[in-house]
């Protein structure tokens, strides 16, 4: 009676019991699979246990024969660490945890690395822990300039995880010629091909130092009105094709953009494939910036904090690091252990910037609050979304 | 006798279970008059179960439409009617400050203002684009409607499985695929190129700049694209309806075939269109992802403004305003709709 063979069972393939039982099976297939997420997304608990969620390719994998630096570090320590790349946006993150963080609850990762200014915020706040900083010996080797950085003028609740700069990428087989000044995103011969970042400290930033303003000591909106203006008109006109965050990438290497504002590491890490990417510091400044790790308020597992910080700050791991996302490190010493593994890596400019390049890069002020608001609400106006 | 009374105590306790819910849903009170609302809810549930249980046959007779409607409205109450309170009642609050999770109610009706002056270019294409979407679904859903109901014979099964295979991926892939197709050095663009048929593509605005992707056409084409079954099938269902032998009795009157597809046809599917127009012009007006994947930063429509308002600037109040009256002017058109062309029965 189980296996319907005569003709007649084809009109009714599933008797009413075969029915019941199947969709029973199936009720207890769905209600057992939140239960397998949930044991999948792992983390929190254990005293010994890190989450660590970061942006995304922003850390050496375990692929081609060479072991992450998760896997080290879970080997060296014996931390149960789970590392997720859902940061993909600041403000969408911030969204994200405000409703817990705002209402005084914890929220699950014990480690997030916001853009410095975004950690700015989320100290000023009191939404994140002071770090286990005395339980970290390698402390010491933190690059001077990010010694108690205006973010964080104590020192006590951020470390820098990853350095860089946002300059211009371009695809040469789309421009056709070397790109050098942010001028030439606005140059009318790449009419709907030029990509913006929709970080707004980023995008401005270049056309605010190629109108010739100083953002590292930018202190209120009017100062930025012009640059604005450029923008608001540059959308209008259709000059822009889309303001992205991370995604930029596949719309430069498809040519659907000519050039558009990029992260240094982005373009370096996939100039290895595609030689026809360069990025470059525009002639008239670069910005300059950090993403810092800080440990969102209630954070139960600082020893692994402790712990996973004296490891990224030991120069030999993160020089693998290093290698790999081709990012700024913010670790002394890093330079000397990427000339070991790749010599060549240790001498570009765009990895360990020489003074020339470091003259070009310049870092936002802090602004304040409303003036901040400011900005965001004329920058999200145009980004029009 | 409380037995008599028993249609009328089915109704009461359904507006209060009802109206509970709501409460419960929408958040009305704090802590413990939550647990009051909760227990109140019990009681009249319970209570009309114990009606009907001991209350005799003529009770339970009385009681059962209220008892039958119970699960849908009661639903309804908590997932419709207690979210659209909420939303409503935050789209006239305002936050504390900036980064607040708090919102006081304030009869902030310039939340609404700053909607219309905001976003009014938003609403604009949002309406614009769906409308010409749903007019091109019908363009081209109709016809493959008709062939497969009328001359699709043994292979109509077929037909309609290879109308519907492509909602087995997921939406968001399907829009994305598109990007791919019509990328500046994709397949489209090149063979356009090859054929010197940019011109006139661009003549007919369809192209800007020699690019096809990140244009309007591109959003109402994503549209159209991915709300064409939603069309064709309500269409193909009341074609099928049809009986060939009115179309052959109109034949025997002489009745030229093209008299007879207005005449005898299209006015049988009527119900079909309409089903399919709201169907797709609906959640079209609403949608985001066309237009985040497909178009640029001067075609975003309203339900791009809103994601951004609610998950990347934190401003719930204005969000929850535009929200408000992106649904309220549906509704709107809906009806009126509704009233010049809608018909008796949906397909």
């Amino acid at each position: 009676m189980n296996k319907p063979t005569n003709s007649g069972a084809r009109r009714n393939p599933w008797t009413r019991r075969e029915f019941l039982l199947r969709s029973g099976a199936l009720g207890v297939a769905g209600a057992s699979l939140p239960a397998l997420l949930a044991a999948c997304g792992g983390g929190g608990g254990g005293a010994n246990a890190l989450l660590f969620d970061n942006w995304p390719l922003y850390i050496d994998p375990t692929e081609d024969g060479l072991v992450g630096s998760v896997d080290r570090f879970m080997e060296a320590s014996g931390v149960d660490m789970t590392y997720t790349e859902s940061y993909n946006d600041n403000d969408e993150y911030f969204a994200k945890i405000q409703p817990l963080l705002g209402a005084g609850k914890r929220i699950d990762p014990d480690l997030i690395a916001p853009t410095f200014w975004m950690a700015g915020r989320l100290i000023n706040l009191g939404w994140v822990d002071k770090l286990p900083l005395d339980k970290v010996a390698n402390t010491s080797n933190l690059e001077d300039n990010y010694v108690k950085p205006p973010w964080d003028p104590t020192g006590e609740y951020s470390m820098p995880w990853q350095a860089g700069t946002a300059g211009i990428a371009y695809n040469i087989d789309v421009t056709g010629r070397e790109l050098k000044s942010t001028a030439d995103l606005f140059d009318p011969a790449f009419k709907g091909k030029i990509g913006m970042l929709t970080e707004m400290r980023d995008t401005m930033g270049l056309i605010l130092m190629s109108q010739g303003v100083d953002i590292t000591s930018i202190s209120s909106f009017d100062q930025a009105a012009g640059a604005f203006e450029q923008l608001e008109k540059a959308k209008a006109d259709g000059q822009i094709r889309a303001f992205t965050g991370n995604d930029y990438i596949d719309d430069l290497v498809s040519g659907n953009y000519a050039a558009c504002v990029g992260w240094s590491g982005d373009v370096l890490q996939l100039g290895k494939d595609s030689p026809n990417i360069r990025f470059v510091v525009p002639e008239e400044g670069g910005t300059l910036w950090a993403d810092v790790m800080v440990m969102p308020k209630g954070t139960e597992n600082t020893d692994a904090v402790a712990k996973w910080l004296d490891f990224v700050y030991d120069p030999e791991q993160a020089a693998q690091i290093t290698s790999y996302v081709q990012y700024f490190s913010p670790v002394k010493g890093v330079r000397e252990e990427v000339a070991k593994i790749d010599p060549e890596l240790a001498e570009n400019p765009l990895v360990f910037p020489d003074a020339e390049t470091a003259s070009r890069l310049k870092s936002w002020a802090n602004l304040s609050e409303d003036v901040d608001a400011q900005f965001a609400d004329a920058f999200s106006s145009i980004t029009g979304a | 006798m409380l037995a008599r009374r028993a249609d009328n105590l089915g109704l009461a306790a359904l507006a209060v279970a009802a109206v509970c819910l709501v409460a419960l849903g929408a958040g009305w009170f704090d802590g413990p008059l939550n647990a009051l609302v909760l227990l109140v809810l019990l009681v009249v549930l319970g209570g009309v179960g114990v009606l009907a249980a001991f209350g005799g046959p003529e009770a339970r007779r009385l009681l059962a439409p209220y008892g039958l409607m119970k699960p849908g409205l009661l639903w309804m109450a908590l997932f419709f009617l207690a979210p659209v309170w909420s939303l409503v009642r935050i789209s006239l609050s305002t936050k504390e400050s900036r980064f607040s999770v708090q919102y006081n109610f304030t009869w902030a009706w310039d939340n609404y203002s700053r909607a219309f002056s905001d976003f009014g270019g938003q609403f604009q294409r949002a309406f614009l684009y769906s409308l010409i979407a749903t007019l091109l679904t019908i363009v081209i859903g109709y016809p493959v409607a008709y062939v497969i109901a009328f001359r699709g014979g043994r292979f109509k099964n077929l037909l309609l499985g290879l109308v519907v295979i492509p909602f087995f991926t997921s939406y968001l892939i399907r829009t994305i695929a598109w990007s791919t197709i019509l990328a500046d050095q994709g397949p489209i663009v090149s063979l356009l190129n090859t054929f010197g048929l940019v011109n006139v593509f661009e003549w007919l605005h369809i192209m800007e700049n020699g690019k096809l992707l990140n244009t309007p056409a591109a959003v109402i084409g994503g549209l159209t694209y991915n709300f064409l079954p939603f069309m064709l099938l309500p269409i193909y269902v009341s074609l099928e309806k049809i009986d060939p032998n009115l179309v052959n009795a109109a034949n025997d009157l002489y009745s030229t075939p093209t008299a007879a597809f207005r005449k005898v046809v299209f006015p049988l599917s009527i119900p079909g269109v309409f089903a399919g127009t709201l169907l797709t012009f609906i959640p079209a007006a609403g949608d985001f992802v066309n237009a985040q994947f497909l178009g640029n930063p001067n075609t975003t429509m309203i339900g791009n403004s809103i994601q951004d308002q609610f998950l990347k600037q934190n401003n719930y109040p204005v969000a929850s305003a535009m929200s408000t009256v992106l649904m309220v002017s549906i509704t709107a058109l809906v009806l009126l709709y509704t009233r010049f062309f809608g018909t008796e029965e949906l397909a």
